[in-house]
């Protein structure tokens, strides 16, 4: 059953996180028929169950739906949900690459928010056609109105396009759905061409190997056929092209303008690669789809099992998650204070903490993760350039030359009462001012020019504590920029701990040290002995705190019944311990660890 | 199963539940003790008849407070345990509230085959018997152990709590002078700790009431402990104290991870199986529940738990540890020993160990240490 192209669509939801995308998109897939209510787990496109509980998209989801519009006709809808943050930009400007409109999402009491206004840049940069919509209609605090005008004037879309819905109680369904088949314009790709798919994303099948999410741009994919990865040159044969409706459903063939997945035996995600372009080996295409970038990791760490027998399932789970996650590089590391390990790189702290909490919960380890750096290029005196994503892998300060850290433009928005706030908080952290605009509905954007290394210390949360929540954030990577940086050290109990060594900006390098010295003493806690904490800027120590013996533990009665009780608390004090990490003879906590993150 | 020669009897009664106390007693239900009397009398015979029980060497009735029972009541429940069968030189206890101690009442318990009393002295301070909300003065408490010794009794026992919030390092080195010019052969001293569900404890919690700091609680137990050495009494568990031929030979096989026997409401008894393993198994609390269950001819069991043999081990370390005149007990421990031994916790000599002063203000820290080390052992076996 094929649909005619003019009445095919595909559409992606675009929103600032909680502002109800996979709420709206579960409500339009109601509405068609494509799921039953009877099966609606709530939130459907939201599949990994970490995805659920946090509320937030991390794959892209893809559904083809069928619906009946006003005019008589049925059109073919397909719909692509994107992930929902700054970590996932990459994919979701794939994501939006295939399609050719999008549902703009706006929480009618929050307003617009620096997600919003970064996605419909995107929205716009794709050239799709915006179906702006307010949601949450139905709370107390929503003010509509207000937000409607706001659409107008800060995106420039015309008021009386603007449909109020409310996905939770299923107002405004069928007014998006009659927008979208009326503004959003069907695809031009001629099925008769040479093949060109973009890859939207792709996702480990235990059995079946990589499923590859594609839309087709041009030429029909045919099952059976012999493609070709455009940018990676590798070749496969097509075993299974079908489409989701929501569960994977297979066809004969994908033409122009179809979204779909296909299945090719592919066995792992590195060559199913976000961006890249499907096309037919026999017949290809004179050149890939624009717009393809090699991903690659924003923030590194170190992950440790605590239990060093853990470490080869460590290894064989990291490869498995990497089969899913082609965002994701390791490589072994070795700590003198943490022993065997990994160093891995993340698209962002919130794709450290996935990959962190998959690992535990679906591998069953217990880990300790070492406080995120970025990737600083480091000129030696030799004339070389090296990277350095570990800081104690720093060269000695006096085989330096320079050293260069990566920058983000930062675009932060905010009501103006907070302004100040947040120009403080960003001259603090290093930024250099760049611009301010002023737009309506008491909202302001500033934008900043800043290391991304302060960015991941902590800055997102100083930013909405100190905008008392209506602060939000967005940035990308701009490229490197040389910094006076040095080394700073801790050591525990007298020795060097190289899992809590730091990269600081040499003016602020005491005072850090002094604050990190002060917040373990803190964390770690209390010993047998008296732990000295110290922190030392090239064998120079900077500050010094200390962790006082542990005075007294001794229960005065064991009786009878108290045996029990006894044993039982002191049993799981100890199981409280497994995640403390012995480093000589101190233990020391997970969260010792990602103190340097924190130190304001 | 190991044979048992040890039992224990509850009697959770009180007329004031003080702040403190988190022990399984109920004020206002006294009206219940001639039916709870008998429900005591009767499981004892039923676990006579069932377990391989005694001649008994230990007898303590603890509470709440059994010097509530009459002369004759405890006759009745000390008849019961002379047909288990009751070894001549038997240690048979009795706690005491000194409001109880009347001359009379000192014939009863003699009369009844009691022959150690154990007094709950706690303080001698006015304030600090208010605040702990002792309803007897400390001039009761003297004249109650009088009133014991010369009624009889030639094993008596205080139970004194320092710590108390208010009472000086003097004022308690007080306390315990005048206890030990009364010629006590053994002496408990207890921290008053804060237990969670306690009235104390939530005045704790609230900021209402605070506790001296730990640096204050040793020096008050370090202080007490070297001044009880010079008056001759054996430091021979954590909070026990004993002039030469006296410690309490109950507990003493209780921490010697001998089993016992416990009857009465929300009482734990402790078995040791043939495998090695030990079973505990515990009553239910409420008095109300433990007669009824009891008179309908039930176990009033609340629950139990059996613990690996190498488990096992491990909390006959943790609870052997805390006995100051060495004990064998870590003997399947050797590498945790060497380590507490060189933390200088432990002091090893010919495979006995005893905890060092350091030990002893971290001995959870230690028990912990072989509580880990069994459930690691546990876990390699299976």
């Amino acid at each position: 059953m094929s649909t005619p192209t003019k009445l095919t669509r595909a559409i992606s939801v675009i929103a600032h996180v909680d502002h109800g995308k996979t709420t709206l998109s579960d409500r339009l897939l109601e509405y068609t028929g494509t799921v039953a209510q009877r099966d609606m787990v709530e939130q459907v496109l939201d599949q990994l169950d970490l995805e659920r509980e946090r509320g937030i998209t991390i794959k892209a989801q893809a559904v083809r739906m069928l619906y009946k519009a006003d005019d008589g006709n049925t059109y073919q809808i397909n719909l692509i949900d994107t992930p929902g943050h700054v970590d996932f930009s990459y994919e979701v400007s794939r994501a939006l690459a295939a399609c050719d409109g999008a549902i703009l999402v706006v929480d009618a009491s929050q307003g617009i928010e620096a997600q919003t206004l970064a996605n419909v840049h995107q929205a716009l940069d794709h050239h799709l056609k915006i179906v702006p919509v307010v949601n949450k209609i139905d709370l107390p605090q929503a003010n509509p109105e207000l937000v409607r005008e706001e659409i107008e004037k800060v995106i420039g879309l015309p008021a009386e396009s603007v449909i109020f819905a409310s996905a939770r109680q299923g107002i405004g369904t069928k007014e998006i759905l009659e927008a979208v088949v009326r503004e959003v314009p069907p695809p031009t790709g001629d099925p008769d061409a040479p093949l060109q798919a973009l890859i939207f994303d792709a996702k480990f099948d235990a059995y079946r190997g990589v499923v590859t999410y594609i839309r087709v741009l041009e030429g029909t994919l045919r099952k059976g056929m012999r493609i070709q990865m455009m940018q990676t040159g590798k070749s496969f044969e097509v075993d299974e092209v079908g489409i989701f409706r929501p569960d994977r459903t297979p066809v004969e063939d994908l033409s122009a303008g179809e979204v779909g997945y296909l299945i090719a035996n592919i066995r792992n995600v590195r060559d199913s690669r976000v961006g890249d372009t499907v096309t037919d080996e026999a017949r290809p295409a004179a050149a890939p789809l624009p717009g393809y970038r090699h991903v690659t990791p924003m923030v590194f760490a170190g992950l440790f099992p605590t239990d060093t027998e853990q470490y080869q399932q460590l290894k064989e789970a990291l490869e498995k998650l990497q089969l899913n996650d082609a965002a994701l590089v390791y490589e072994p590391e070795t700590s003198a204070a943490l022993g065997f390990g990994f160093r891995c790189g993340f698209l962002g702290l919130l794709h450290m903490e996935i990959v962190q909490e998959r690992l535990e919960r679906e591998f069953n380890l217990t880990l300790l993760g070492t406080a995120p750096t970025v990737e600083y290029r480091v000129k030696l005196r030799t004339g070389e350039e090296i990277p350095v994503d570990n800081p104690d892998h720093l060269p000695n300060p006096s085989e330096i030359e320079a050293i260069s850290e990566p920058m983000v433009l930062a675009t932060i928005v905010v009501p103006s009462t907070y302004v100040g706030n947040m120009m403080e908080l960003s001259q603090e952290r290093r930024g250099q001012f760049l611009n301010m605009e002023y737009e309506p509905g008491d909202r302001v954007v500033i934008t900043y020019r800043m290391p991304l290394a302060e960015i991941i210390h902590d800055y997102y949360d100083q930013l909405k504590s100190r905008s008392k929540g209506y602060a939000s954030l967005d940035y990308e990577l701009v490229g490197f920029e040389e910094a006076d940086l040095v080394k700073l050290d801790v050591l525990v109990a007298g020795s060097p701990v190289d899992a809590l060594s730091m990269i600081v900006d040499r003016s602020k390098a005491q005072q850090q040290g002094r604050r990190l010295a002060e917040k373990l003493k803190t964390l770690i806690p209390r010993q047998l002995f008296e732990v000295p904490i110290q922190a030392a800027i090239g064998g120079k120590v900077v500050a010094r705190e200390t962790v006082p013996a542990m005075r007294k533990d001794v229960t005065a009665k064991c009786y009878g019944g108290d045996v029990t009780r006894k044993r039982k608390l002191l049993e799981k004090q100890k199981e409280g311990k497994k995640r403390l990490k012995r480093v000589g003879n101190v233990e020391i906590p997970q969260e010792a660890f990602m103190a340097v993150l924190s130190l304001d | 199963m190991e044979r048992i020669h040890s039992l224990y009897l509850h009697v959770p009664f009180c007329t004031w539940v003080c702040k403190y106390c988190d022990f399984n007693a109920y004020a206002v239900l006294e009206g219940l003790i001639p039916p709870y009397v008998e429900a005591l009398s009767r499981e004892v015979a039923v676990a006579a008849a069932e377990l391989p029980i005694g001649p008994l060497e230990t007898v303590f009735i603890g509470g709440g407070t059994p010097s509530l029972l009459t002369g004759a009541q405890v006759r009745k429940v000390m008849d019961g345990v002379r047909a288990i069968g009751l070894a001549p030189s038997a240690e048979v206890t009795l706690e005491a509230n000194p409001s109880n101690v009347t001359g009379q009442a000192v014939e009863g318990w003699l009369g009844a085959g009691i022959n150690r009393l154990s007094v709950g002295v706690q303080s001698l301070q006015p304030d600090a018997l208010r605040f702990l909300e002792r309803l007897h003065s400390g001039t009761d408490a003297i004249a109650a152990i009088r009133t014991a010794r010369s009624g009889g009794f030639a094993n008596v026992s205080a139970d004194l709590l320092y710590g108390v919030p208010g009472v000086s390092l003097d004022a308690w080195l007080d306390t315990l002078e005048s206890v030990l010019d009364e010629g006590v052969q053994h002496l408990s001293a207890y921290e008053l700790t804060v237990e969670s569900g306690t009235r104390l404890g939530q005045e704790v919690r609230t900021g209402l009431v605070q506790m001296p700091g730990a640096d204050d609680q040793l020096e008050q137990y370090w202080a007490a402990a070297a001044r009880l050495e010079t008056a001759g009494y054996r430091h021979y568990e954590i909070s026990n104290w004993a002039q030469p031929g006296f410690p309490c030979r109950h507990n003493l096989s209780a921490w010697n991870y001998q089993p016992y026997l416990g009857v009465g409401a929300g009482a734990h008894s402790m078995f040791r199986l043939d495998d090695g393993s030990t079973e505990r198994r515990w009553k239910v609390k409420g008095p109300h529940a433990y007669i009824k269950q009891v008179s309908a001819g039930g176990h009033a069991v609340d629950g139990d738990e059996t613990l690996s043999p190498e488990r096992a081990r491990g909390e006959a370390a943790m609870i052997g540890v805390r006995l100051l005149d060495g004990t064998s007990s870590t003997r399947d421990f050797p590498e945790q020993r060497h380590d507490l031994v060189g933390a200088g916790l432990l002091l090893e000599n010919a495979g006995q160990v005893r905890l060092t002063r350091r030990g002893v203000e971290l001995a959870n820290q230690v028990g912990a240490a072989f509580l880990v080390e069994a459930a690691s052992a546990e876990q390699g076996k299976r």
